[in-house]
């Protein structure tokens, strides 16, 4: 995954609907430095534009996958979203996408 | 039985198609090419049609039966209920990105504007678990 990256000092913020206890489940069993955080009511995920509509297994609003890169001055430089529920950003093109912005 | 070649490949192309699928999903260009299980449902069909055509036996039949079932239902969740709406995003390239605050697992608070002039970031959008 994005490890390689997280290891050179970029902060990778991952964000989902799921609650702090599931997150930092998975964040200990991927052993990644990445910040899971949780928008649980996707009020960030909702000021982003990037909620599907009654896109959950129970009808529920979830977030479209998104994948952001910034660089320093917080302006977005890249940006991946998704079409279909099926498919995420390759991570050698996010990767490729951070290191254009030169460290 | 070596008559029902055809169908035995038929079958065999749907079952690899699917345990393909599933066994290299953490492989983006397996996970990003879902149109693939579909070639192969298409492939399988395709091989048990004219293997019907030819001889209409049970075991083409069912070869026949099995892999237009799976390019049916493949293909609509694939084209259906897999779509998400391209709804227009507030987020664009060029544009600085909304600032917030959320909590971390641990439940401190991290925000986005900490990070600014500081490093890159990379904000990953994911449907969670539930």
């Amino acid at each position: 995954m994005l490890t390689e990256l997280g290891d050179s000092g970029v902060q990778i913020l991952v964000i989902s609907p799921d609650p702090n206890e599931r997150s930092q489940e998975l964040a200990s069993r991927l052993k990644a430095r990445y910040h899971f955080l949780t928008d649980r009511d996707l009020a960030v995920t909702r000021r982003y534009g990037i909620v599907h509509a009654s896109g959950g297994h129970k009808g529920q609003d979830v977030p479209r996958p998104t994948t952001v890169v910034l660089d320093r001055s917080g302006t977005v430089r890249w940006l991946s979203l998704a079409d279909s529920i099926q498919v995420r950003p390759d991570p050698d093109a996010v990767v490729r996408a951070v290191r254009t912005l030169g460290s | 039985m070596i008559r029902y070649w055809p169908a035995l490949l038929s079958l065999l192309l749907c079952v690899g198609a699917i345990g393909g699928y599933v066994a290299l999903l953490k492989f983006p260009t397996v996970r990003n090419h879902p149109e693939a299980y579909l070639g192969a449902f298409a492939l399988a069909a395709l091989i048990a049609a004219i293997a019907t055509w030819r001889a209409a036996r049970w075991p083409n039949v069912a070869a026949l039966a099995l892999s237009a079932m799976l390019l049916v239902l493949g293909g609509y969740f694939n084209f259906v209920l897999a779509r998400i709406p391209n709804t227009s995003a507030t987020v664009r390239v060029g544009e600085p990105a909304p600032d917030f605050t959320l909590p971390d697992a641990t439940g401190a608070p991290v925000s986005l504007a900490s990070f600014r002039d500081q490093t890159p970031v990379v904000l990953v959008f994911y449907r969670g678990y539930w």
